[in-house]
């Protein structure tokens, strides 16, 4: 069972040669309708004039600003409840499943509200997102500091560390795995609701552009948009990995 | 504790309906009284309302059936093999890291605007936690069971049966949690998108005529559905789960 | 059943009729853990409290370095009642290490000093000092999850040490290590007794090793925990290994043994049933 990672790896290259030589030869033969999926040199000559235009990055500088603004929020908010509510154990066994409770609704329902309140620009989106992302990014930091080993704070009680000093030398510490890979998650929710408020309800940004091309009837452009998210978010979910691995290696 | 809970809620509707009350132009969020009075005598009312909402419904059900079926049978095929897992577990989680709604316009542009592209948008979301936690489940299996299988004459169907199979239940059942909340977000970004009926025609024409408290409403009866279904495939995972945390106590 | 305090080798921690209780009162789940227990240890003596498992030894250790207050009676160090840590005077050394694993085993060491209010200027060098002293000096930069289990334990006995306190409350430190690793640590430990003069106390499960070390086992019951017995070990610090092949070793032993087989067989049929119906065993 000892398979070497190199056959893998072939296979998964393998798997992508195929299905972009498969996109060549649909486009080659026409056997799929060019509205669903045009051939993919006319997806690669869409994304070249893309680039090259001024919308193209008007475009991702409104959406990365909405995504850094909810996340932003969503960060500051979501740790600093999380670590207001574990002051206490009695808020924390009260406050945590609800919170939890709320999380399980798709927030999505209440993207109708968020437009509704803040309107169709890119200020509902900012709400919605930070709202989105502010509950990983909370329950997380709960976790983490409601759940910090007694051991550790029982060494730190005989060692005669203050209560303050508990927290700065103990507590935060060892909650910052858990609370990392909140702030993770998070990030990614951000991400992906600020796209989907933006593709469902806007004016401006990549999402918007995306819906606009399939209205419009352009599928070379929308999936040359598609093409530029997906390389974007595997961009970012490598470095993401990366940088956690590195933070374990420790 | 739950008094704790009742209490919370309590003083959140009465602040809530004190700070709606209109205080010219704080209008947009409906105070809770105004709210149930738009439910039943609105929302709830109107027949085409009604059929949107059990009509979601069955979307969600349709795409949830489907991801179910679907992610199980593709998770045996790919985590019954070190190989197969190896090759294809990786492409699965990138695939999983890449934010679908992008694909909606697309997924509405070939399945059209009518149910199918929200039960298929649905069911994309809804496969990945099914896939994610088969494979994953599999993954542990001790290699003694397996052993000591072959050791009896188990083939390798034998071998998923007996021993792969009830090892990967668990996170099979997490999985299908998991999948009802994403399979749910699925068909709701669906519905939203493609607002020319359905659900999503309604929270527009709401929004676009200012008319706060029948979305809110609207809303509502959708989170609430959210939340039964939710609680519905939590109680499942529990009751075929629960010996785990029994032995393990 | 004090021993012999004298005014030439006065008591360094003094046991009041301690009681404890776990849970309230009449509550179905209370549970009494150690009942009008009375203790002296005299100044720098090795006590070991010995006996079975659950019968209270860690939580009395607990009570006299003040992490626990008791239900009833006092605990007295050096004269002065103990109702919350003090770092400068005890230092504890925990079963498995609570060395913090995010930072390196320097900064474990002054977070330590820096509570204790140690000065500053002395932190480098008491921690090389305290490093040094069970080996692990090169390893003053390394984090504790680069480390060994057994290398780990030899740095949190030596944060305990470096503290610099009198007194040095030690529960089942080596429980966690292989047998060789125990014996040498053990050996260190007498040498440092012999060298300092510290007051230590001791919990183990060992009965090997309570004779190897101390010089007063405390035998105690099961759950609720009294004391059993007293029995001294009449051999001067630094103990050689040469000591565990004296047929009095055996002999210290097997009395050890003697005076808890039933409270060992005791306390596991306490185990085996749930809490609250074993009050009366």
């Amino acid at each position: 069972m000892k398979d070497s990672p190199a056959a893998s790896r072939l296979i998964q290259l393998g798997f992508l040669t195929a299905a972009l030589t498969a996109w060549y030869v649909a486009g080659r033969f026409s056997a799929i309708p060019p509205l669903f999926l045009p051939p993919i040199d006319a997806v690669w000559s869409s994304l070249n004039g893309l680039i090259r235009t001024e919308e193209f990055w008007s475009a991702i500088g409104v959406t990365l600003s909405t995504i850094a603004k909810a996340y932003g929020i969503a960060v500051v908010l979501g740790v600093l409840a999380g670590y207001l509510v574990t002051r206490s154990r009695f808020l924390t066994a009260v406050l945590e499943p609800v919170i939890s409770a709320l999380f399980s609704i798709p927030i999505t329902l209440f993207l109708p509200l968020f437009i509704l309140v803040f309107g169709i620009g890119t200020a509902s989106k900012v709400a919605y997102g930070a709202a989105y992302g502010f509950f990983p990014i909370a329950l997380n930091t709960i976790a983490g500091l409601s759940r910090v080993d007694r051991r550790y704070l029982a060494a730190a009680r005989a060692l005669g560390i203050s209560a303050f000093g508990t927290v700065r030398h103990v507590m935060w510490p060892a909650a910052f795995p858990v609370i990392l890979t909140g702030l993770r998650i998070g990030f990614f929710i951000a991400f992906a609701s600020v796209l989907g408020g933006e593709t469902i309800s806007s004016v401006e940004g990549v999402g918007r552009n995306i819906a606009l091309s399939a209205e419009l009837l352009e599928p070379a452009r929308m999936y040359a948009w598609i093409v530029v998210v997906v390389a974007a978010a595997l961009v970012l979910n490598g470095a993401v990995s990366a940088i956690e691995n590195r933070m374990r290696g420790e | 504790m739950l008094a704790a809970r009742a209490a919370i809620l309590a003083v959140t509707l009465v602040a809530w309906e004190v700070a709606a009350r209109p205080t010219g132009g704080a209008d947009l969020i409906a105070p809770p009284s105004a709210i149930a009075q738009a439910l039943f005598a609105t929302v709830l009312r109107d027949g085409a309302i009604r059929s949107a909402i059990l009509f979601t419904l069955f979307e969600v059900l349709c795409a949830y059936a489907l991801a179910v079926a679907g992610g199980l049978v593709l998770g045996l095929a790919i985590g019954s093999t070190e190989m197969a897992r190896r090759s294809f577990y990786p492409v699965v989680l990138l695939l999983y890291a890449i934010p679908q709604v992008v694909m909606l316009p697309l997924v509405t542009l070939v399945f059209g605007i009518g149910p199918a592209a929200k039960i298929a948008f649905g069911f994309s979301h809804g496969v990945f936690p099914v896939l994610v936690n088969v494979i994953a489940g599999m993954r542990n299996v001790n290699p003694l069971y397996v052993r000591a299988a072959t050791a009896m004459g188990a083939q390798r169907a034998d071998i998923i049966r007996h021993v792969m199979f009830p090892h990967m239940a668990t996170s099979f059942f997490t999985g299908l949690r998991l999948a009802m909340t994403t399979t749910l977000l699925g068909v709701i970004l669906a519905e939203l998108y493609v607002s020319t009926a359905g659900v999503g025609y309604f929270t527009k024409l709401f929004a676009e005529n200012f008319d706060p408290a029948p979305l809110f409403a609207l809303i509502g009866i959708l989170a609430v559905m959210a939340i039964a279904l939710n609680e519905l495939a939590r109680s499942v995972e529990r009751r075929f789960t629960h010996w785990r945390t029994a032995s393990t106590s | 059943m004090s021993a012999e305090v004298t005014a030439a080798r006065p008591a360094a921690i003094s046991v009041r009729h301690l009681t404890h209780r776990f849970g309230a009162e009449g509550a179905a789940s209370s549970v009494l853990a150690i009942d009008n227990l009375s203790l002296d240890v005299v100044q720098g003596e090795f006590l070991c409290l010995l006996g079975p498992s659950g019968c209270g030894k860690s939580t009395l250790l607990n009570i006299i370095g003040g992490l626990v207050i008791p239900t009833e009676g006092e605990v007295l160090v050096h004269g002065r009642p103990m109702n919350r840590p003090m770092p400068d005077r005890l230092a504890f050394v925990f079963q498995e290490s609570t060395l913090f694993p995010w930072y390196t085993v320097s900064e474990n060491f002054t977070i330590a000093f820096k509570y204790r209010g140690v000065a500053r200027s002395e932190w480098r060098d008491r921690t090389t000092e305290a490093l040094a002293s069970v080996g692990m000096a090169e390893f003053a930069r390394h984090y504790p999850n680069q480390l060994s289990v057994g290398m780990r334990q030899r740095v949190n006995l030596a944060r305990g040490i470096a503290a610099g306190t009198d007194i040095l409350l030690m529960d089942e430190p080596f429980a966690a290590l292989d047998e060789q690793s125990r014996m040498v640590l053990g050996e260190d430990l007498s040498v440092l007794l012999a060298r300092t003069g510290k007051t230590i106390v001791f919990v183990t499960h060992s009965l090997a090793e309570a004779v190897f070390l101390s010089d007063r086992i405390v035998l105690m019951s099961a759950r609720p925990a009294h004391i059993k017995q007293i029995i001294t070990v009449d051999q001067p610090h630094p103990r050689l290994p040469e000591f565990m092949l004296e047929p009095r070793f055996s002999e210290l032993r097997n009395r050890c043994y003697a005076a808890l087989r039933d409270e060992i067989r005791a306390a596991m049929t306490m185990q085996a049933s749930p809490l609250g119906t074993s009050e009366g065993a």
